[in-house]
Parts: structure tokens; sequence; C-alpha cells
């Protein structure tokens, strides 16, 4: 009755076990990703569609007539929709919309008020919109207009006021930074007269046509025209000149009806190059070599991050790069396959591009035809446009992530195959991490406001440059971007690569907000030269010049010099802050030979992902820069002083939650385990050699003996087939562990050889323990427990004393029972305890891929990978005792032959317990 | 069984096995791209033989060298005497259009440089691999006039001149003893001075390449190869067939897919270009890298007593335009093309193409292909609407008497054409392939060359109905009438 009771909780047990594993199983298995496939994309270019039509004023009347401003929204919006258009725009509206009390954003400054250029400082354009209401005036809203303009496609705050009154229907209020300008030459506030300068309308002219009047439209912007800067974006078209201060339309470039030519004025789609505008480097020209100079934040976009957009080769470039010969390779491998801006950034209800996104898709639906009409696409197309989650992007929060990624249209299941784990590299690091594994252009580093030039601006820092970045000899030498962990949109976070650009500059008051230029300029200058007591401060080498490299605060008196000179001017709480804000690299990709390729570029004690990457030459003040709170990525790691005074910082894997194999490694247990290991390796040296010493003094002992076949052909193959697996196991573990000891090897084909040893090991394991049970052999391995310990402490006492003498061995060995008790505990523990925990860790491990959530909950790499490591070491020690005891049999080769044919010599002597019992 | 004494040996065996097996199964091996090795297909070199000892010599005449040569190499001489370099004229091919198979070859052809050797062989042969051809009725059969050391020439220092005898100074023996395969240096003797000087005619050769650095041609100057590396002889007879002077231009020729396979990109999507376009388009960026090429030349103006200029007027040929880097013309062509033949008719309001190409977009044996178009103004006659051959050189010749009439009357009776006494100057077109002075690979085209608002290609002309990018290629579903 017992047996059968236990028969039934077993079988009750085992069910429920193999369902468990079944559902288990079934689980994992649903976990495949379809792809959607993407609706095909149309090139679009110039259109030769477009209607004649005429330039009308803001009035609605023709331009040849009235000789006025052209209006934008009275000419283009005779057809399309042009209020719509302008009202749901970003480009223009720049946050006026979401304008906050200062410091209510969540990880914004305490100053800021916006996500949009409209109210989000920028630490190097350095000028603040003042808020409404504020008593310091910094730059009203013609003041804005002016500095920000430039890059503001016109519209939004650049014609409205935040509640939609038109600016040039505001009242002027004193106090009131909408309707008041800082005059340059005295710092009073003065009135604007809105009605005469005009507003800026949203200028369809600078993207929608091919040859744009940019510098013209920026001249008119700096000297508050601002009605007629949409008229200079034609003057390059021969439509309008301009003499003197006016303009003056030229009735040829118009037909008959008062149309304007076709010829004169051809409306396109954006390119590349009106992008440029104020997006950054664009380079078409393949014939032309491309030449840039500088650190200049003029072109921000560029200067940020280093990316250039031009299918030129960098060989055929005009600039001095570093190993410029070998450099085959086009700036960015897109712009080379003739893709354009608006290839990834549409218009979101572009009927040829804009999808559904996959949350709110049916599962049943993969594309859906139903779109709008073209025609009413002409007419009111969205200008917000697709954009990725780039960490310096606040603008458009409400369309992070619109923009297709890489894998809308690339697949990595074709051209991937040679990485082992592909689908585990593309969980954790972002494509970009591989495709843009270098800048070949410079960009900027730090940008100082705590002293400032006699230009009126900071003093830069650029990396990638050697030389003064202004003379055309500098040496551009490039930088590896830093890699740190972005969280995207649906909370995964991955590795993506950034360039951090730290700033420095003075606040005051509390809340804080930055001191304003006009108080720095009269701090430090007069006269657009510098103040005596600034050059006595400022000049190290005495020549009574301030050159770049004296504009530093790098001693507590300078500090205290300006800091009391600002407070002298009525500021309180007068302090450096300095902030690091990360910009996402996503441009000038590679592809082909150009992508990391090689293993060890992260999968080595150099690894890319831990790299050092300077932050900043020097610390105004010694302030510490803090990463800004409002961007997708996270400083995890360290910052460190270098003993010039710049700062550097050293990304974490641990703080990352990654654990990098060939990088990454627990130290205690690496010397937990070597010191098992070497103190066995020493304790068989010492025990063996007395073994030898105390043989060579004594005479051996005549013991009849008995040839036995001890071990099966079965057993042997299991026993020889574990070992050499084994120990390619650990060989092949020890060189993924330390990849750079081990460069001979290639990462790629160890971590495979692994990957198939350890499969064969689990197969011989799973299959020789049937046997054992199956058998009955399993019972060989199981210490008896009654007399256990009496017979395990006989069994320890002759290895350490009686062998030496040449006593017999307290056990007899027989086929029946091969293992005396020491053997017996320690196989036990080997083959049920440390492999088992070997092969499950083992098998998470490489599971991270398969499983991923499986071994996530049970700690992921960063647990699993230590374990692995330190059993391993085990093992290592393990096989050294082994071997080494396997010399205890009658002649040291006698147990390894008898493991190797079957047939063993067996001492018959009498004193075996076994006889003791019986 | 079990008291075999090397039993384990076999133990050992399948415990090995059971490991390699799995690792040689599921381990992948390299990569292999689709490309195969180019060097496989390269003709080995056959090693030189030490002629010192065997031309003793003294040899006054070429002829006498020749002598020597065939007592070893019998067989040669009716080796030779098969090939073009000494016939001048190919083997008969039947021409749609035309009644009987036509052989023609720099024999009795008309070009629109030098127009035509007819009635001026003793100026002209001085590229022929033969001694003494200055009339009609040279002995092709006269072995002993077979001149091997232009093209054996290892010492560069063999010259020929009128009638292709070997100039005075050259030391006969010395070449003899000093004979080689041929070389840059022999082939270019000739080849790269065609048209009347060094990078006249062919705006792909010129002497640059008989010393090439890598950027001027991969296979020349990275990789030193000779013109026989892809030229292959077999018993004399060289690969190649040029377009001006063959019309069996679709056997025996010289193609990069007899050593490059047509995968041989990484990228796939450049793969895919390779139904379309030739590898020529690409790798062959711009014509006349390294010296200016004759682009024009109109021989209307010839005669004036102007300043003369070898790159702008000379008083015996007229006017001509040079170029250097120029981007070429792209073509359909499928390897075939038509000739304008001595006595055929055309309209002379048209610039006539003597060699027109075959192919098309529909033909899918056609690939568009780079072309140097040497356009020229050449006398013709304006009654019978034929282009007229001129005698040049020698008593008589427009370059001694500058007398058109007489010239085109001599010229016409040699070729026996009927000469009306009325010529005029016809605007004439000729198509040079380009496929010598191949960049390297990183100096290959990019896609902006071609499909760009400012390409290379004029798509229209080639009848597509717009850039293939956006369009998809010419056997693109649907695109089919």
């Amino acid at each position: 009755m017992k047996i059968r009771d236990l028969i039934r909780g077993h079988f009750t047990l085992t069910t429920l076990l193999i369902t468990a594993a079944l559902l288990a199983a079934g689980a994992t298995f649903t976990v495949l990703n379809a792809d959607a496939s993407g609706a095909s994309s149309l090139n679009t270019q110039a259109s030769p569609l477009h209607p004649l039509f005429p330039l009308l004023d803001e009035d609605g009347q023709n331009v040849l007539d009235s000789g006025g401003a052209v209006s934008t929204m009275q000419t283009c919006g005779a057809c399309h929709d042009a209020e719509f258009i302008q009202d749901h725009s970003y480009h223009s509206s720049q946050g006026i919309q979401d304008l906050t009390d200062p410091g209510d954003l969540p990880g914004s400054r305490a100053w800021d008020t916006s996500p949009g250029l409209f109210g989000r400082w920028s630490p190097i354009a350095y000028r603040y919109l003042t808020p409404i209401g504020d008593e310091i005036m910094d730059l009203g809203t013609p003041g804005w207009i002016m500095t920000y303009g430039p890059r503001h496609v016109g519209g939004g705050p650049a014609a409205y006021a935040p509640d939609g009154t038109p600016l040039d229907e505001l009242e002027i209020v004193p106090g009131d930074p909408q309707t008041h300008i800082i005059d340059p030459d005295t710092g009073e506030m003065i009135a604007w007269d809105w009605q005469e300068s005009g507003v800026v309308e949203m200028n369809c002219f600078l993207c929608h046509t091919t040859a744009p009047d940019n510098e013209a439209r920026l001249d008119s912007l700096h000297t508050g025209d601002f009605r007629w800067a949409n008229t200079a974006t034609l003057l390059g078209s021969g439509i309008v000149s301009q003499v003197g201060d006016s303009y003056q339309w030229n009735p040829e470039a118009f037909d008959d009806l008062g149309n304007v030519k076709k010829e004169a004025l051809t409306v396109q789609d954006p390119d590349n190059n009106n992008c440029a505008a104020c997006h950054g480097l664009v380079h078409d020209d393949l014939s032309e070599p491309l030449t840039i100079s500088g650190c200049d934040p003029a072109s921000l976009r560029t200067v940020t991050t280093g990316q250039i957009i031009s299918p030129q080769r960098l060989s055929d470039t005009g600039m001095n790069l570093y190993n410029k010969e070998l450099l085959d390779r086009p700036w960015d491998v897109h712009a080379d396959r003739l893709l354009s801006c608006t290839d990834c950034h549409y218009s979101l209800n572009n009927p040829v591009y804009a999808q559904e996104s996959e949350e709110s898709r049916p599962d049943h639906l993969l594309f859906d035809p139903r779109r709008l009409d073209l025609g009413e696409y002409l007419y009111q197309p969205l200008h917000q446009f697709a954009r990725g989650q780039s960490a310096h992007n606040t603008v458009a929060p409400q369309l992070r992530d619109t923009m297709r990624r890489c894998d809308s249209c690339h697949s990595i299941e074709a051209t991937h195959n040679w990485l082992p784990y592909k689908e585990r590299h593309v969980e954790a690091i972002s494509c970009e991490t591989c495709h843009i594994p270098e800048m070949y252009s410079n960009a900027l580093m730090q940008y100082d406001w705590t002293v400032i030039t006699a230009e009126s601006t900071g003093v830069n820092a650029c990396r990638g440059i050697e030389g003064d970045p202004n003379s055309p000899g500098a040496l551009i030498t490039g930088f590896e971007p830093v890699l740190l962990p972005k969280e995207n949109i649906d909370d995964e976070t991955q590795l993506a690569p950034f360039n951090l650009v730290s700033t420095f500059y003075w606040v005051h008051g509390d809340p804080s907000r930055p001191v304003r230029l006009q108080d720095l300029e009269s701090v430090f200058l007069a006269d657009g030269a510098y103040k005596a007591d600034i050059v006595i401060a400022l000049d190290t080498d005495g020549d009574g010049q301030l050159s770049k490299a004296e504009l530093i605060l790098d001693s507590q008196t300078k500090v205290d010099l300006v800091t009391g000179k600002l407070e002298a001017l009525g500021l309180d709480q007068v302090r450096i802050q300095g902030e690091i804000q990360p910009y996402s690299i996503n441009h000038t990709v590679a592809n082909g030979e150009w992508a990391l390729s090689d293993c060890e570029s992260c999968h080595s004690a150099d690894s890319r992902i831990t790299r050092t990457f300077q932050i900043a030459t020097h610390l105004p003040g010694g302030v510490e820069p803090q990463f800004v709170g409002d961007s997708n990525t996270m400083p995890a790691g360290e910052f460190s002083r270098a003993k010039d005074g710049s700062l550097h910082f050293k990304a974490d894997t641990g703080v990352q939650g990654l654990y990098v194999l060939g990088l990454d490694a627990v130290r205690w247990i690496d010397l937990l385990g070597g010191f098992v290991f070497l103190g066995v390796l020493m304790g068989v040296s010492v025990h063996g050699g007395m073994r030898v010493y105390n043989a060579a003094r004594s005479k051996p002992e005549e013991y009849q003996l008995e040839r036995v076949y001890m071990y099966g052909v079965y057993e042997r193959l299991w026993h020889w087939l574990q070992t050499i697996t084994i120990v390619g196991l650990l060989f092949t573990g020890l060189i993924i562990h330390k990849p750079d000891v081990f460069g001979l090897f290639s990462f790629r084909y160890v971590v495979l050889v692994h990957n198939i040893l350890a499969a064969i090991l689990v197969i011989n394991a799973a299959l020789a323990l049937f046997y054992h049970l199956a058998s009955g052999e399993i019972r060989q391995f199981v210490p008896r427990p009654y007399g256990f310990f009496d017979q395990a402490i006989t069994q320890a006492k002759y290895y350490l004393g009686g062998i030496f003498k040449g006593e017999a061995h307290p056990f007899e060995k027989t086929p029946e029972k091969k293992l005396n008790p020491l053997q017996q505990i320690t196989y036990f523990s080997i083959l049920n305890v440390l492999l088992p925990l070997q092969v499950i860790t083992g098998a998470l491990m490489w599971g991270a891929q398969q499983w991923p959530g499986i071994a996530n909950s049970l700690g992921g790499l960063p647990f699993l990978a230590p374990f692995h490591s330190l059993i391993a070491w085990l093992f290592a020690a393990f096989i050294v005792l082994h071997v080494y005891l396997t010399t205890t049999g009658h002649k040291p080769l006698t147990a390894i032959k008898a493991m190797v044919d079957g047939w063993d010599e067996v001492e018959k002597h009498s004193n075996s317990y076994d006889e003791e019992e019986a | 069984m079990r008291n075999f004494k090397y039993i384990w040996v076999f133990g050992l065996l399948i415990t090995l096995a059971i490991i390699a097996i799995p690792l040689i199964i599921f381990l992948p091996g390299d990569v292999e791209s689709n490309a195969q090795d180019p060097w496989d297909f390269v003709p080995v070199r056959e090693p030189a033989t030490n002629h010192v000892p065997l031309m003793p010599g003294p040899y006054e005449t070429g002829t006498q060298v020749t002598q020597r040569c065939l007592e070893c190499h019998a067989e040669t001489a009716f080796e030779v005497m098969d090939t073009v370099h000494w016939t001048w004229k190919g083997d008969p091919v039947q021409v749609t259009g035309r009644p009987e198979p036509v052989e023609i070859g720099k024999r009795n052809v008309l070009n629109n440089f030098c127009i035509g050797i007819q009635s001026n062989w003793e100026g002209c042969t001085s590229c022929h691999a033969g001694y003494g051809w200055d009339s009609a009725d040279f002995d092709f059969s006269d072995e002993t006039r077979i001149d091997c050391l232009v093209c054996h020439d290892g010492t560069g220092s063999y010259v020929k001149g009128d009638s292709g005898y070997p100039l005075e100074g050259v030391d006969l023996a010395y070449v003899a003893q000093n004979v080689s395969a041929p070389n840059r240096e022999t082939c270019g003797g000739c080849h790269f001075d065609g048209g009347g000087g060094n990078a006249v005619k062919h705006g792909d050769l010129d002497q640059h390449l008989i010393n090439p650095s890598e950027n001027t041609d991969i296979h020349m100057g990275g990789q030193d190869f000779l013109c026989t590396d892809c030229h292959r002889s077999q018993d004399h007879v060289i690969s190649g067939r040029s377009i001006t002077v063959s019309l069996n231009t679709e056997e025996g020729q010289v193609a990069c897919r007899d050593c490059h396979s047509e995968d041989s990109h990484d990228d796939e999507r450049l793969n895919t270009h390779t139904d379309s376009v030739a590898c020529q388009t690409c790798h062959v960026p711009v014509g006349a890298v390294k010296d200016p090429t004759k682009m024009y030349w109109d021989w209307s103006t010839a005669g004036q007593d102007r300043p003369e200029d070898p790159h702008e007027y000379l008083k015996i040929k007229g006017s001509f335009v040079y170029e250097q880097d120029f981007v070429p013309e792209y073509y359909w062509y499928n390897g075939i093309q038509d000739r304008y033949l001595i006595g055929d008719t055309f309209d002379p309001s048209e610039p006539l193409i003597m060699n027109p190409l075959e192919g098309s977009i529909n033909d899918p044996k056609a690939r568009i292909m780079p072309f140097k178009v040497h356009r020229a103004t050449q006398p013709y006659d304006t009654v019978h609407n034929y282009l007229l051959q001129p005698k040049t050189v020698g008593e008589g010749g427009f370059w001694t008497d500058f007398d058109w009439d007489q010239a085109l009357r001599l010229g016409s009776q040699v070729v026996a054409l009927d000469y009306s006494g009325e010529y005029g100057f016809a605007e004439t077109w000729m198509y040079w392939p380009l496929t010598h002075m191949i960049a390297p690979g990183s100096d290959a085209l990019q896609c902006n060359a071609c499909h760009a608002e400012e390409g290379r290609l004029d798509w229209a002309a080639l009848g597509y109905p717009g850039d293939p990018i956006e369009w998809g290629g010419r056997f693109a579903t649907g695109r089919q009438p």
C-alpha cells in the first residue's frame, strides 16, 4: 500500500511537472514577431504640376500693383489651407501652445517655459526669452524673432501672441516683453512698433522653392524688417530685387495675367538643401569637394553632432581628415543612395508614407489602403513631421517616435547571419551603435559662457580636431561617439551613440535664471574691448592680450572677481552652473565594411562601451556639470578629472544593467576561483611529490592482483566524451571570459564552439542519466548512509597518510562497487549539483536570446554569468584533483588505462571493510 | 574484439567523431561571396627563353631576322598569317542588309580620323606587323615579311617607319636577342598612338599605360597586368575586337566576365545593375584620364596657313578639339554594330554614324555602355553622296600638295570609287567604347552620378520613362507595352 501511494503521489507530481513544462514550451513559442511590411515609397521630386499663381500681399492685392511685401498666407492660402497648415505645425508654433511658468516642465531647467524653440533656453545661443510678467528683460518677442528667427519658419510666435492675438494688434503695455525690445545702446527697454515692422508669416518659400535666398532672409530678420523677410527669400530668383532698403518687383518675372512665371519660381517638395537651411550641413554636389571650417555654433546642428549629410566620399572632400586616403566611404550611405530627408521625416498625413502605428492597427491588418486623397492632402498637408526620439530634441513631444525606424525598411534577417545572438544584439543595442561607429568630422565639446570673447560669444572647444579649428590646416581626427543607454518610447533601453556637449554659464537668483548677455558684456567689456581689471586677472602670460587659452576661470580669485562684478550689478546668489546635453547621433550611417563587425570592439577589456569620453577641457570654478533632465538617456557611469583639469566620463555596464561577455567579470569570483584552482594544483603537487619520494624510499608491497573488467563500453564512452567536452568548454569559456588574453582566437567562433560543445555535453549527460537510472548503475553513486561517515574518514585517512606508507586501499574496488565514499560524495555533487547548475545557467545565458523573459526574471546575465564563471572554476579545480586521484590505483596509470580499455587490476587483500562487514 | 590491443584507438576516434561532426555541421563557414576568385581565370604567363645565343646576327633587315626566327618557329608563320594583325582584314561576316558576306578590316574601311589606308600605305603601315606593305600588291603569303619584333621586342628600342620597315638606328641583333612576350610597351607602340599620335584615337589608351599608377588603371597599374592577360592569345590569335574595324564582334571578344563574376559586388543592389548597365559604365567614370584625346576633327579647315599646334590646328589635318577627363556618352550596346563601308551612300544633312550600335532598351543582351564619340567633318562626294578616300601620303597626296580635288581623285581611283569631281565635307560620328583605364573600385561612380537631377544619363534618350530608381528597371513588372 505504501508503494502504491508513493506512485500515485509521484504520478500526480509527474503529471503536473510535464504539463507545466509543456505550457512553458508553448508560451515561449509564441514569442515570435511578425514584421509588418511597409508600403512602397515613391520618391517625389520637383512637381511639374503646380499651377501658375499670383503673388499677393497681406491685403490680398497682387504685389505688382501694390508693390508691397508678399504674404505667404494670402498667396499660398489661395489654394492651400494656409491657416490649417500654420496651426498644425510645430515648425511654426515651436511650443507657444505649451508655454508654462518657468521650471514647470518635467525635467527642464528652472527657467525654461516650453519644450520648443520658443521658451526652451539654449545654452549655446544664450539669449533668454523673457516670460510675460518677468521683471528682468532679455529677449522680448521682437528680439526673439531677430535672434532665433533665423531657425524658425515663421508664423506661430513670430506672428501671434500666446493667446492668439496677432502681434500687430497688441496694446503697448510698459514692461511687456511682447512689445518691447532692449535698446542695444542704452540697455533700456523701448517699445516696438509692430505695425511698422510687420510680423513674420510662415515662410513657404524657404522650404518649397528650389533656391531660396536664406542669407537675405536672415538679414531682413536681423534688422527687424519682419514683414519683408519672406519677400527677401525670393531675392535669388529674379522675381524681386533689392534697391537700397526697399524691394522692387520685377514685372518680367510675371506673365500677362499677373502670375509668376514657372521658370522664375519652381514650387517643389522640400529637398535636402531646403532642410539644410536650419537643420545641418547637406552637401549634394559630388563634383565639388566639401570643406567646412571650425567649431562654429552658427551651423548648430552640424557642430553639435558632427553629422554631415552628403554622398561625397570622405577621400574626395577638401577637408584635412586623418587617414583621408583610406576613407573611400560616403559621409552618409542614405545620402549616397539618394534618400531625402522627407523619406523618413515625412508629413504625418502624407498618403504615400504615413501608416497607422502598430499599437492601434488591428492584428488582422498589415496595411490599410484607405487613406487621404492626394488632393485633400495637398489642400491640408500636416506640417507635423515624423520625428525620432533623439535625446536633444524636446520639440514636439507629442510626435516622438512617429518616424519609421531602421527596421521599417531594413531587415537583419538576410544580412546579419554572421552575427551570433543577433536578436539579443538588436534588443540591447540600437542599429546606430554599430552602423555609426565613428564620426569623421569634428564636433562641439563644450561651450563656456562664464567668460565671453570680445565678440560677445562664449568660448568653445571642439572634439575631434587638432590645432586651431579655424585654420584649414587643422587636422580633423574625428571622434568615437559615447555609448549610453537610451530609453525608447516603449520603455525598452538600448545603447545608442551620442555626443555630449557641456556648457557652463552664470546663473543668479532663486529660482535661478541665466545671467543676461548684456550683463556679462558690462562686466567683461567696455566699448568692444576687455576691461582693464579683467585683463589683469585673466592675462596669465602678461602680454596684455587675452588669448582664447586665457579665457578660463580656473582659480577662485578669478571666479570671485566676476562674481563680485555681477553682484555689483544688483544680481544676487550669483554662481556658475554647468550642464551636459547629450545629442543623439542618427545620421552619417555606414554600411558594409565600415560598420562594426568585429566582436572584440565591445567584447573585450578595451570595449567601446566603457571607453573614456572627454566631457570638458576644464571646469570653470571647479563646477561639475550635470546631465540635463529632459533627455531620454542617463549618465550610467563615472566622471573623473584628469591631471590637466579636464573632465572625462566612463560608462559602467553594471550601472546600466548590462553584462557584456568578455568585458565584465566579478572580481571576487575570479579571485576565489583562481585561488581554489591554484590551491588544488599545489596540493596535488605536494601529495604526489610525497608519494614519489616514499615510493622511491621503500620497497613496493606485493599484492595479489586480479584482472577485472571494470568499465563497460558505454560507461567509457560517456566518460571520455564528457571529458573532452568539459575541457573544451572550460577552454573556450576562458577565452570568452578574457578575449584579450587569447587574442589569437576569433571571439565569434569560440562562442559558437562553446555552444555546440555544451549541447553535446547536455545530450551526453541526459543519455547517461537515463542509462544509469535504467540499469540501476546510479546506485554506485549514492552513498550508503549507514556507516558512511566512518568509511569516509577511513578513506580520507588513507589518502592523507596510509598511501605514503604503501598501505593497502581500505576499500576493494569491484564492478558492483567501484566508488569509495569520498568519490561517491564528490561525483554525486559534481554530476547532480554542479553540472546541472552549470547547464542551467549556461542554457539561460544562451536563453537570454531565445526566451529573454525567463533569463531576466532570474537576474539576467549580470547574475547568471558570474555564477557560471564560479562553477567553471570549481570544475577546473575538480579536474585537477580527479586526474590526480586516478593515479592512486595499483600503478599510477592503472585506473586511467582501465577507463580506456575497461580492464582494471585490483589488489586482492584482506583488510577490506566489505569483508569486515561480511 | 575485447582483447584487441588497439581497441582504444577505435574508441578514441568514435569519441572525437561525436564531437567533431556537430562542430562541422553547425559552425558557419566563412561567408562565401558569390564572386569567383578572378585570379583563377588569369592566364599563366609562359617563362621566357634566352635568345641571346640563338640570334647571333648581325641583321641588316627585318626580313633577315624573321627568316632566322622561322628556322625554329616555322609553324608560327602560318599562325600569324592567319590573323588580323597580319591581314588587316577579318573573316567574312554576313551582315543584314548586304547581299554578300563582307570581309572588312583596317585594310579597306574608312574611319573619321585619318580616313583610310588605301593609297596611303607607306605612311599607315608603319603599324603593320610586317615589312614592306607600300602598295595594294603586298604579298600576304610571303612569310619572310612578317615582323616578329614589333610585338616581341623586349628592349623598347624597336621603332618602325614607313611601310613598316624598322628605322635606321635600330640595332636589330640586340632586339632579336632580347625578345620577350608582348608587353604594354610593345602593344602600346601602335595601339596607344592610333589616329596620329599619343592618346588621339581611343580615349582610353595612351602612353601612360606603359607604367600606369593604380589610379590610372587598376589592372595594369595596380596588378601589373599585361595586355595579353586579358587579350588572351592562342596560336597568335589575340582575343579582342575593335568595334571600328571588326564586324564579327560576338566571338573572340574580351569581357570583364572572363574573370569577374557579375555578382561580385557585396551590395545586392549593385549586382542588379549588371542586367542593364555594363561594368565599364561605373568603373570607367571618365575618359582620357591622363592625356587629352581628340574629340573633334574638322578636315575642312585643312590646308590653311595658320599658326599650328598639334592640339588645335595642323595644316595637313585641319582643326581639332581635344579633351581630357571627359564625361562619356552612354548608349545601349549589345556587342554588335553595323559599319559604313566604302561606297555606301548616306544623307549628308544628318551626321553619318560610321559604326551604328545595335541594342536597345528592349534587348536583354544590350547594356548601357560608355563611349567616346569622335565627331569629324571629312570629304564626301556631293553628287554620289558617299564618303571619299583621299590620298594623303606621298606624291600627289594632300599632305604634299594640299589639293583636295587631286587627293580625292587619286584616292578614288585606288579604291575604285567613281569621283564626280564635286566634293564637300560631311559630319561623321564614330563610337569608341571606353574599357581601359579602369578606376579602382573606390573611385567607381556613385548613385548620384546617374540618378540625380543633373545625372549623366539621359533617361528619355535611353528609352526610359524616367529615372529607374523611381520607375523601376527596364524589365520591371508592368513596363512592357
